[in-house]
């Protein structure tokens, strides 16, 4: 009774947390499933070892589950017995869909190594939150990439690692994800809403405050892709065009996710701006037009606070 | 000066202020008492912009926020942001180049520590430091003792204090009455997004007496407690 209750709790949050997203409930049952079998092809199409990557992502996916202060709460409320039962179960249901996707891909024995994996995370709280200060080069000028850097700077030198592969193995391909793979880290660092408090304490008007975002945004992934640049620039001189190309185009999406989260400013963006961005992804020159609509619908957001 | 006029606001049809009139004067330090819920947070947000609101809000500056240091309740910390880096992320806000900060931490905060893992009253005296070092004409302080060890307090008090010879506004809610009669020059209290009493110095005695009546009453008794 107690487990049925606390499922349907969790149904509950999951249907606010669509509905807070702009997602339509009905909608987004039948979208989400769509999507996740869409992304899993492409994974395993794509990708030599792709089960191995699938399971990681979905390891990474229920690790969620282990958070402390979640688990802390939960120890309070239940016995040991029944927080055991509960967890064991809740990973499980998390991780249903990548195991009926590895069953589909005749993964049987991963599926049954996943999923022993899965339940034996279950005994670690991992801490999201290390207390250790992370130093880093961008805490003169918060906050974006102070916090940022600090909560994925190990992603920095695995991307240092690949371009030095690429050098090496004369990939230059592989180079340019390198590079990418920095620009989707400092493109994640912009997908959240920061608390009004934050924006309205700048004494700029809403212009001056989006090309401030804009310059520190570019001046600090310049600086975090300079290795990679340099590296690849002198080591495949004949292809410095095309990576020119690439970072101009890291630059207008940065521009895009920065213009975009304040165009719905104080609320996140809503699933109609995520759906522009992922046209844009896919067809990249559509940014000559959402870049002025973003910005014109963030300075009108921000006109509201900016402008007393 | 900051004057308000008929402001009112409204949460969808719930209206959660009504038709307040204020004047808050320039070297003058007002306090905002009221229950929860009364409408002092939200007047705070209206006075600093935050809210939309009907009414007026006129002031001596053309742009009153950037000249407003605002306290919140429960100020907001970024997870892997230091103390310090906190300060200065206001301080750039304002556009100021900080200097020794560790020299400005009257409360002895760790600042190189995330802000994120701060107790409660920590959190409220980093988010009071970044403010004073904003420089800031008015304050508007939302229950700046609350959470703060007792040192402190006095600390604040002080501040406080300061301002007034400064010739700077200052705005306090709070529910500790006893620091807000002695430093406040007029309280305000409020019900129901309503002002409905203006209280001087003279008179706080008899308002906080009017309060323990009025808050108190015999509402214990209802518990039967034995």
């Amino acid at each position: 009774m107690w487990m049925k209750e606390y499922f349907q709790l969790q149904i509950k949050i999951l249907n606010r947390r669509m509905i807070d997203f702009g997602l339509p409930i009905l909608i987004g049952y039948a979208i989400l499933p769509f999507v996740f079998v869409l992304l899993s092809n492409y994974l395993f199409e794509k990708i030599e070892f792709a089960n191995y990557v699938y399971g990681l992502v979905a390891l990474i996916f229920v690790s969620k589950l282990s958070e402390p202060k979640r688990n802390d709460f939960l120890k309070s409320i239940f016995n040991t017995y029944n927080y055991k039962k509960l967890r064991i179960l809740e990973n499980i249901i998390y991780c249903l869909p990548f195991t009926l996707f590895l069953i589909y891909k005749k993964q049987f024995v991963f599926s049954i190594l996943f999923n022993l994996s899965v339940i034996s995370t279950m005994l670690f709280n991992f801490c999201t939150n290390l207390n250790a200060v992370i130093p880093t080069p961008f805490g003169k000028k918060p906050f974006e990439f102070t916090e940022g850097f600090r909560k994925s700077f190990y992603v920095f030198p695995i991307a240092y690692f690949l371009t030095y592969i690429s050098v090496s193995v004369g990939n230059f391909n592989l180079g340019i994800f390198s590079m990418l793979l920095i620009g989707i880290i400092c493109f994640s660092y912009y997908s959240k809403i920061e608390n009004d408090y934050f924006v309205w304490n700048y004494n700029l008007s809403p212009k001056k405050f989006l090309l401030e975002k804009t310059k520190t945004c570019v001046l600090f992934f310049t600086i975090l892709i300079l290795p990679i640049i340099i590296t690849l620039g002198f080591s495949f001189i004949n292809q410095i065009d095309i990576l020119i190309v690439f970072i101009l185009l890291c630059y207008a999406y940065l521009t895009t996710i920065i213009f975009a989260k304040y165009s719905s400013f104080p609320n996140e963006m809503s699933i109609s701006q995520g759906i522009l961005i992922g046209l844009s992804l896919v067809f990249p020159p559509i940014l000559i037009l959402f870049i002025p609509l973003f910005y014109s619908q963030s300075i009108k957001k921000l006109n509201t606070i900016l402008n007393d | 000066m900051i004057k308000t006029e008929k402001l009112s606001k409204f949460y969808g049809k719930k209206q959660v202020l009504n038709t307040i009139d204020l004047e808050f004067k320039k070297g003058k330090i007002y306090g905002i008492v009221g229950e929860n819920g009364a409408g002092k947070t939200t007047l705070f947000r209206c006075l600093s912009g935050l809210e939309n609101y009907k009414g007026t809000i006129t002031s001596d500056y053309t742009k009153l926020k950037d000249h407003l240091g605002l306290l919140l309740t429960e100020p907001f910390f970024f997870s892997k942001i230091t103390g310090k880096e906190y300060i200065r992320l206001l301080a750039n806000a304002r556009q100021m180049k900080l200097t020794n900060i560790e020299e400005k931490n009257i409360f002895d905060l760790p600042l190189n520590q995330y802000a994120s893992t701060y107790s409660t009253g920590m959190k409220k005296k980093l988010a009071l430091t970044a403010i004073l070092l904003q420089q800031n004409d008015i304050f508007i302080l939302d229950e700046p003792f609350n959470g703060v060890d007792i040192q402190s307090n006095l600390v604040i008090t002080e501040i406080i204090k300061k301002f007034k010879k400064l010739e700077k506004t200052v705005i306090i809610s709070s529910h500790i009455f006893s620091t807000l009669s002695d430093i406040c020059d007029e309280i305000y209290l409020m019900k129901n997004g309503e002002i409905i009493k203006k209280v001087e110095q003279v008179d706080f005695v008899k308002l906080e007496n009017e309060m323990k009546e009025f808050t108190i009453g015999n509402r214990i008794d209802k518990l039967e407690l034995k």
